[in-house]
């Protein structure tokens, strides 16, 4: 094989590594593209022209995971609130986990003909139903958010906070003899969550870390 | 912390070595188990950079290719340390039960 042959060759494997490395964030290709080519170019098979397809998925699984989740230093209280939120998320998805487990009780308080206490349960898991995966949708997204150091997800935080402290008092206040205590205490876990990473995200290392993410981005 | 990053920070355990150094020594240290692709490298490096782990000690221009050099930090020499201390007591532990005749012999 004349070397004409092998740099042709090597130049078509080096173009598919540069078209799969563009799923990689600019700033990271910048520094690293070079090298990380080399690489791949010294790991390739002898004759190798074509992208393995092994190879591709660690590239592209690499490249959208540094998309999503930027490898930055976090300071432990954003870490903190990061984790709560997903704790929030988990809570929520185990309320909702419950009332679709406990379906028939609705029917049980029915056949016991005791309609108030079926009307209240009713009310409480359409509640449960129709709120819980929005519910988890924004935990997840905020914590999301909060972790790459987007300031505008400190705000929304504030706001969804707000809101669901307004609809737990609004609930209490209405009816507070028809909730089991079961949904009572995860009421009061999934709001101390809110609570706990909402001060953690207003910590001054936390602020620091947003005013500098914003000066970056 | 997962193999693939205990097995780089032991990679850079004694001395400075650029990605595909990396990658041959992690298939050493495994004995031929663990071989690391170049995605999983990188984006291991990225974060363990931002963690400040590891840091670039030197870049060479090979062939007309960049080529960096990456170190353990302080830092990173800590926590391989922690690490393998956790690791190995837990080994030590399981062999300990599984062959209760050696025990406190040649540990």
């Amino acid at each position: 094989m004349s070397e004409q042959v092998i740099s042709s060759e090597q130049a078509r494997l080096e173009r598919g590594y540069r078209r799969i490395l563009a799923c990689y964030p600019r700033s990271f290709r910048r520094d690293n593209e070079g090298e990380i080519l080399a690489v791949l170019l010294d790991t390739a098979e002898p004759g190798q022209v074509r992208v393995g397809l092994a190879e591709a998925w660690d590239l592209i699984r690499g490249g959208v995971r540094m998309r999503l989740w930027p490898a930055m230093p976090r300071p432990r209280a954003v870490r903190a609130a990061v984790t709560l939120m997903l704790a929030g998320a988990a809570a929520e998805l185990a309320a909702l986990l419950t009332v679709i487990a406990t379906l028939g009780s609705v029917r049980a308080a029915v056949a016991a003909r005791d309609t108030a206490a079926a009307h209240a349960l009713l009310v409480h898991q359409v509640a449960v139903m129709v709120g819980a995966p929005v519910a988890v949708g924004l935990w997840l997204w905020l914590a999301w958010a909060i972790g790459r150091g987007e300031d505008w997800a400190r705000l929304v935080s504030v706001a969804c906070f707000l809101l669901m402290s307004l609809s737990v008092i609004g609930v209490l206040a209405q009816d507070a003899v028809a909730f089991a205590p079961a949904s009572m205490i995860a009421a009061a876990v999934v709001w101390i969550l809110g609570l706990s990473s909402v001060a953690l995200i207003f910590t001054p290392a936390a602020g620091r870390y947003y005013r500098l993410r914003a000066v970056q981005q | 912390m997962q193999e693939a990053t205990f097995l780089i920070l032991t990679a850079l355990a004694d001395g400075t070595q650029h990605g595909y150094g990396i990658i041959t020594e992690v298939r050493q240290i495994s004995g031929g188990r663990v071989k690391l692709r170049a995605g999983t490298l990188y984006t291991a490096l990225d974060r363990l950079r931002a963690d400040g782990l590891i840091g670039v000690d030197r870049e060479e221009i090979v062939e007309g290719r960049l080529r960096r050099y990456y170190r353990l930090t302080p830092d990173g020499t800590a926590v391989l340390a922690e690490e393998a201390a956790r690791l190995h007591a837990n080994a030590t532990a399981a062999l300990r039960r599984l062959n209760p005749g050696l025990a406190g012999g040649a540990a």
